[in-house]
């Protein structure tokens, strides 16, 4: 066993009990009981919105909770800040920590916590930076220079970096937050022998996966979370693949009515062939036909977003072909495609979607302005007020008025403001990504229903979503997508809360394929 | 779309459908402000300072001191509407101005028609600025610095060592001339921003492209993704500010009966002021065409009065320097957009009001 710090070993027990977080309206954890003992790596797992980030931002003083408290060593503990947390020897290593770039490695270690020396002109002990920036990496048998520049590191080497920066500072509870995704196998190896050694050194270790492989190889215990309630928490070995999978899952047990009536035609509206956008994705090839609802499943950054883009036009694909109604459509720009019938419901309403500012009615008809009646080159009043009424009858927005700004309307009204928009073009095909995100739970059925009429009206729908249920309850075929590439299909019966859900959270990452 | 409306339950009927608020000439709060300060100005002003209200004629002929202003004004607005700014308006309108002037003198072109070339030529400059900022991506601030120096020295360039002087008075009345009705005069600068101003009131208000306009300056990936030409917005704005600028510079060449290289300079920065004053917002996408024209007014009779009060420019240009920091003081804090202290106090006086943690905005099903 290795020696990593000067001071005798300080063990640290972090506890918590009962933490709830609730955002607004919406509770994100309901009540957590978690406990990291030294020497030990606990793993959080669970699936998209379980609250695992949310939890880790609470452990390191990111986040207040909003019920629940925090125990260090059993004494009560309250984390003001990430400032507070450090303090106490709590350090969170981000998914990708990249804060500085131009920061040397040494300087990213030392950052905000320099070292001064002199009675007189106060400066930087340099000398002492870069002994002990030097020691550190050293006991962790890192080779990595400390005067390079912190941009040329890989994400690898900078979690790396951001472990011996947690060592330095004495902290001895670390926490990584989804740390492996954007490693590669070999990397992951690396990372995981390191994180043996601190555990074999007495530090407490959490981390996040989605991996259920290397969350089987690494953990000593595990801990799933699922809609912000723990779920099932094990030691190492009474764990496996399957019991970790059907309980983040879990849902096999609650019904989730699945629409009877299918839409589907045989007349293809759109072709996907081959498409990539390196890095994002690869070899990605569907069809949709008139009528269909077509789910993407995957985890948040598998992709999903960008192929949307890159199939309206947003975002520049590396190879394959788009195809619109028979028409090679590759990389057109989007108001180009928007004009032959091919929309999309973007996931960030603030920033893509809709204008917040703008009335009700301005949103309604920012689509198809042409459309709006005109005499001198003038809009027509009557027929903007005649267009937005018909759009907040159809889709039901609650509203003060058509000329209420949209940043005043719940996120559900909101939503269906920018259905209305979209439809009003008359669209054959709509990809709708995440169309129920910051949506209240009356209004997604609402929108469900609107989705399912767009199918019946014989738009081709392709559904992005990160909510299983909403996946099962919507579509006709459902494709699952890990880190860039499809890994399978789901059509009619065979779409389950479970199969779905497998069908990305088992999937293991190929060799070499980064 | 039609299809669409059975399904579910029919929406309550008791909800408010189709209701638009009107509001007065479309005009908002800081537009009624401005209005009332306008007001307050004008007739503080008439019954103070004597020699500022004495006819009517007497008093519009003042506008011709400060309606060049206004013309760029109009234009800059647009620009600044999609959250850029152009720093050349100065330069576009003193080279636009020397260039008709040396068509004219050393081409025997007739005056109208060498101004018409200048009003293309600001145009052209325009476009200039445009494809720098969209095609090399550089900044509109950096981008329009650097063409109002090339512009500049163009202008010294083409004006030579004796600027051309002396045009004809049907040209010169543009400036400074004045339609006689009777004993009653109108001046013809005020002929031409009337309408002017009208046509962008109506273009930002209520047309396509001024929609469109306002879209690109609050998001313009919002606007990208709602299938706007983002570049093509840009560069309308662009070219409609440089030929407003040359409009300008022509209309100044005929109040002075020359064209100067340096004539544009002073153009520039009481412009921007108008316009932030009138309400748009330096970050784009936000305010109107009313208030900048509301601000034209105001700014340039304020100066008027001051001057003719017996106030040196100094302290003339002192107070426009308070006027704009206080304006926008009083703006941010009461911004949505800013967050600032102002909407931190709205919220700490409403929130009594609201039982809970706002559940009642979530609408129940």
């Amino acid at each position: 066993m290795i020696q990593l710090s000067r001071e005798p070993v300080t063990q640290a027990m972090l506890g918590a009990r009962g933490i709830v977080k609730r955002f607004g309206p919406v509770d994100v954890l309901r009540g957590i009981d978690l406990e990291l003992r030294p020497g030990r790596i606990l793993t959080l797992m669970g699936e998209n919105g379980a609250g695992k980030s949310t939890m880790f931002r609470i452990l390191a003083g990111q986040l207040q909770p909003s019920a629940g408290e925090l125990t260090l060593n059993g004494e009560a503990l309250r984390l003001a800040s990430p400032h507070a947390a450090h303090a106490h020897g709590i350090h969170l290593v981000p998914q990708e920590p990249l804060l500085l770039p131009e920061l040397t490695v040494a300087e990213t270690m030392f950052l905000g916590r320099l070292p001064m020396t002199g009675a007189i002109f106060r400066h930087v002990d340099w000398r002492d930076v870069r002994r002990r920036a030097q020691a550190v990496l050293h006991m962790l048998d890192l080779d990595i220079d400390i005067d390079r520049c912190a941009k040329t590191l890989s994400i690898a080497q900078l979690q790396l970096v951001e472990c011996a920066k947690a060592l330095l500072h004495d902290c001895r509870i670390i926490l990584f937050d989804e740390p492996t995704s954007p490693l590669t196998s070999h990397e992951v190896d690396n990372l995981f022998v390191i994180m043996r050694r601190l555990a074999a050194d007495g530090c407490t270790l959490s981390f996040i996966s989605h991996r259920t492989e290397e969350v089987l190889e690494i953990s000593d215990d595990i801990a799933v979370l699922r809609d912000g309630r723990l779920v099932d928490r094990a030691e190492r070995g009474s764990f496996d693949r399957a019991r970790l999978l059907s309980t983040m899952v879990g849902r096999t047990l609650r019904d989730i009515p699945r629409r009877e009536s299918s839409y589907v035609t045989e007349q293809t509206v759109l072709e996907v062939e081959g498409l990539a956008s390196e890095p994002s994705f690869r070899r990605i090839g569907f069809q949709l036909r008139r009528g269909e609802i077509l789910g993407l499943a995957g985890l948040v950054g598998a992709g999903r977003t960008e192929i949307a883009e890159t199939i309206f036009g947003v975002r520049r694909p590396t190879a394959g072909s788009v195809r619109l109604a028979g028409e090679t459509v590759t990389s057109k720009p989007c108001h180009d495609l928007i004009r032959k019938g091919l929309v999309y419901v973007p996931e960030d309403r603030a920033r893509h979607g809709a204008v917040l500012s703008m009335t009700i009615a301005q949103n309604v008809t920012s689509g198809l302005l042409e459309r709006v009646r005109q005499s001198a080159g003038l809009l027509s009043d009557a027929d903007e007020t005649r267009l937005g009424t018909t759009a907040i009858r159809d889709f039901r927005v609650r509203c003060a008025g058509l000329d209420q700004p949209l940043r005043e309307l719940s996120g559900g009204n909101q939503q269906k403001v920018v259905f209305s928009k979209w439809i009003a073009t008359g669209p054959k095909v709509a990809i709708l990504d995440e169309p129920t995100r910051g949506v209240d739970v009356g209004s997604k059925e609402e929108i469900y229903e609107l989705i399912e009429a767009m199918a019946r009206d014989g738009m081709a729908v392709l559904v992005i979503s990160s909510e299983t249920e909403e996946l099962v309850r919507l579509c006709d075929r459902v494709l699952s997508l890990y880190e860039g590439e499809l890994v399978a299909e789901l059509t009619g019966k065979e779409i389950t809360p479970a199969a779905v859900s497998a069908s990305y959270l088992g999937s293991v990452r190929a060799e070499g394929t980064a | 779309m039609s299809a669409l409306s059975d399904i579910g339950t029919p929406a309550a009927t008791d909800a408010p459908m189709g209701r638009r608020r009107r509001r007065f000439l479309s005009m908002g709060g800081w537009e009624l402000s401005l209005l009332v300060l306008l007001v307050v100005v004008t007739t503080g002003f008439g019954l103070v300072v004597p020699g500022f209200f004495d006819d009517v004629s007497g008093f519009l002929a003042m506008s011709s001191n400060f309606l060049p202003f206004g013309i760029v004004a109009l234009g800059l607005s647009l620009v600044i509407f999609t959250g850029g700014i152009d720093l050349s308006v100065g330069a576009t309108a003193s080279l636009a101005a020397v260039v008709a002037a040396q068509l004219w003198a050393t081409m025997g072109l007739n005056i109208w028609v060498a101004s018409l070339l200048g009003l293309a030529m600001g145009g052209v400059l325009g476009a200039i600025n445009a494809a720098v900022i969209v095609f090399l991506r550089i900044e509109p601030l950096i981008a329009t610095l650097a063409t109002s120096f090339i512009y500049t020295s163009a202008a010294v360039a083409v004006a030579g060592d004796s600027p051309p002087s002396g045009f004809p008075d049907a040209f010169n009345n543009m400036g400074s001339g004045a339609l006689a009705l009777g004993s009653f005069q109108f001046p013809y600068q005020l002929l031409l921003f009337i309408p002017l101003a009208v046509i962008f009131w109506l273009l930002v208000g209520r047309s396509a492209f001024g929609r469109k306009l306002v879209t690109v300056g609050y998001n313009s990936e919002a606007a990208r993704y709602s299938g706007i030409r983002v570049p093509r917005v840009l560069a309308a704005a662009y070219v409609i500010s440089g030929m407003m600028a040359a409009l300008a510079g022509l209309v100044l060449s005929a109040y002075y009966s020359a064209a100067r290289a340096d004539m544009g300079d002073v153009l520039l920065l009481t412009t921007i002021a108008m316009v932030v004053l009138g309400g748009v917002s330096i970050f784009g996408g936000e305010g109107s065409m009313g208030g900048v024209i509301v601000a034209v007014l105001l700014l340039g009779l304020l100066r008027q009065g001051m001057l003719i009060a017996g106030f040196s420019d100094m302290v003339t240009s002192m107070l426009t320097g308070a006027i704009l920091i206080g304006s926008i003081a009083i703006r941010n804090v009461f911004s949505t957009r800013v967050g600032g202290f102002g909407k931190r106090l709205l919220a700490f006086i409403r929130r009594p009001a609201a039982a809970g943690p706002d559940t009642n905005r979530h609408d129940a099903p």
